[in-house]
């Protein structure tokens, strides 16, 4: 009697040498996530191709309940403004508005995709360095909160509220030596005085008033210990304003800023380590700021600018394994359909990397690939994988900010969008098709002569 | 004919592997100790194709494809000349 052959497992041999194990002595994730968000991954591969964004709703909501519980139970009444640059899907932003989000936009366009979410304008913050006239006007006729970025801007916030007859109440953007480099790049430096000659300017020509301030400390900002000396400086400097030019504040406004947990590409240990709570991050700012120069009726309102603390852990791309080759030097290199042209955070993430069928536990270094026919598109320098073939799936989890609303069209047309909520798949962006992509493109007749040509 | 090996290698039963000529240690999950033995063994990776296809789970070219990248693999680890 013939004997039962055994499973089958693509051969390898893996060179031992530091990193396999991280140093923790936890070997990377290597158990495969076949299903996400209660859906196989291969299903939704068929059904909406790849690579593929999918959304968690359900992490959206809990990441947006999670960080309003932890500063409006530190401070009353305070409020998040979900900043859509992150990712300004219509649908992100609307399930954020479902939960009470105000919107913080920094261009025309995102304003007006808040506009037509149909927020109304008391509840957007327009910040950016580069606010155009019409869109101003337009703001400060909506009731938005504008936060003044430069002098020039001061000079055309003055203009208009000529033009429109009225005082408009304005935020200031300051920024502080906190961070090695420092962020002087937005607003009015308060420890060189430009702060405070700039809130002066502004009282002094009558036709606007400062009510907010308004300061953003960075991006992936996991020392807490930052954002204590921003409301500490926040504190002084309203003190000094207040007694000096008698500004009296209707808000002031934190920024964003805040860590997700995903890894930096520099980062000695791993965000699961680093990374504060949306409680750690409450309780470094909301004690300082409550101390401020007012009676407790009377403090201004606190506003937050959560960006990829919101968005980065609901979103995962799935993705396939296009080839797998080795390179000069024995290392494994794997291409995957997806390109850093729609994840553009590979510059600064290392992204984790789940295998979604079971591919053996022999882990090998591995350098991540995209599939742009261009040497920089490499995904991952370092990933320890197991065996991976042609047509086989990764997931990359947390994956949510900045990636969709800054992907660039190259090559490839951009992957759908999904959003996984209560059991139930809603396609929030399909792929793009070539007729979109080219939709505003036109050939002069003249350009086209040889089409006419070939046909003969 | 143990000479396609570059140096005296040494295959522990669980799979670790030692190359005695650089001093590096290698781990290799079951399929590829299977053909390492066979390359142990003198066998040509015509035979070895066959042996694999006798022993697992695997359809031919699947099994073309593995092997042909675990000698490549081998390769430029420089345990073997191909
Ligand atoms: C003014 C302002 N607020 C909020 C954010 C959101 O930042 P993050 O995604 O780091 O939270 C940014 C991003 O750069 C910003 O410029």
């Amino acid at each position: 009697m013939k004997q039962e052959k055994k499973s089958y497992v693509k051969p390898t041999i893996v060179r031992h040498s530091v990193g396999v194990t991280n140093k923790y002595g936890r070997p990377p994730a290597t158990v495969p996530m076949s299903r996400l968000n209660g859906f196989d991954v291969k299903e939704l591969v068929n059904e909406y191709g790849s690579p593929l964004y999918v959304l968690s709703v359900e992490q959206l909501r809990q990441n947006y309940q999670d960080m309003f519980r932890a500063f409006s139970t530190r401070y009353p009444g305070a409020r998040i403004a979900y900043s859509y640059k992150t990712n300004y899907l219509k649908a992100v932003c609307s399930i954020l508005h479902s939960e009470g989000a105000l919107a913080e936009v920094v261009s025309g366009f995102e304003y007006d995709i808040a506009r037509n979410l149909a927020m109304p304008g008391e509840k957007i913050i327009f910040n950016g360095p580069y606010k155009t006239r019409d869109e101003l006007a337009r703001a400060f006729t909506d009731g938005a909160m504008v936060n003044i970025d430069n002098y020039d801007e001061i000079q055309v916030c003055e203009e208009v509220a000529d033009e429109l007859g009225r005082k408009f109440p304005v935020g200031v953007r300051v920024n502080m030596d906190l961070n090695n480099p420092p962020w002087h790049k937005f607003g009015f430096n308060v420890e060189a005085g430009h702060a405070y000659e700039a809130v002066k300017r502004i009282q002094s020509g009558g036709k606007l008033d400062v009510k907010g301030l308004h300061i953003h400390v960075g991006t992936y900002v996991d020392d807490v210990n930052i954002y204590s000396m921003a409301a500490q400086g926040l504190v002084n400097f309203y003190t000094v304003i207040k007694e000096q030019l008698g500004i009296k504040l209707k808000y002031w406004d934190m920024g964003g800023g805040y860590a997700s947990h995903n890894t930096l590409n520099w980062a000695w240990q791993s965000a699961e380590y680093t990374c504060p709570t949306f409680d750690q991050y409450a309780e470094a700012i909301c004690p300082i700021l409550l101390k401020g120069p007012f009676q407790a009726a009377e403090a201004p309102r606190l506003f937050l600018e959560p960006g990829r603390a919101l968005v980065d852990e609901p979103i995962s791309m799935i993705t396939t394994v296009v080839s797998q080759k080795r390179l000069p030097g024995g290392k494994r290199g794997v291409i995957v359909d997806a390109g850093m042209n729609v994840l553009s955070s590979v510059q600064w993430y290392n992204y984790n990397c789940q295998t979604v069928q079971d591919s053996g536990l022999t882990l090998e270094d591995t350098i991540l690939y995209g599939g742009l026919c261009m040497n920089i598109d490499v995904l991952r320098q370092n990933a320890v994988l197991p065996p991976l073939r042609r047509g086989e799936l990764l997931v990359i989890p947390h994956i949510g900010a900045y990636n969709l609303s800054q992907s660039w069209q190259f090559i490839y047309l951009r992957p759908a969008v999904i959003a996984i909520d209560n059991g139930k798949i809603h396609l929030i962006k399909a792929s793009e098709t070539r007729e979109y992509v080219q939709e505003m493109e036109s050939v002069p007749k003249e350009f086209n002569t040889y089409s006419i040509a070939n046909k003969n | 004919m143990s000479e396609i090996f570059k140096s005296e290698v040494t295959l522990s039963e669980n799979g670790f592997l030692f190359d005695h000529g650089s001093g590096l240690t290698y781990t290799l999950n079951t399929t590829g100790q299977f053909i390492f033995r066979q390359l142990q063994s003198g066998q040509k990776s015509k035979q070895i194709m066959e042996k694999m296809l006798d022993e697992f789970e695997v359809i031919e070219e699947t099994a073309r494809k593995d092997l042909d990248d675990f000698f490549r693999q081998l390769n430029e680890l420089g345990l073997i000349d191909l």
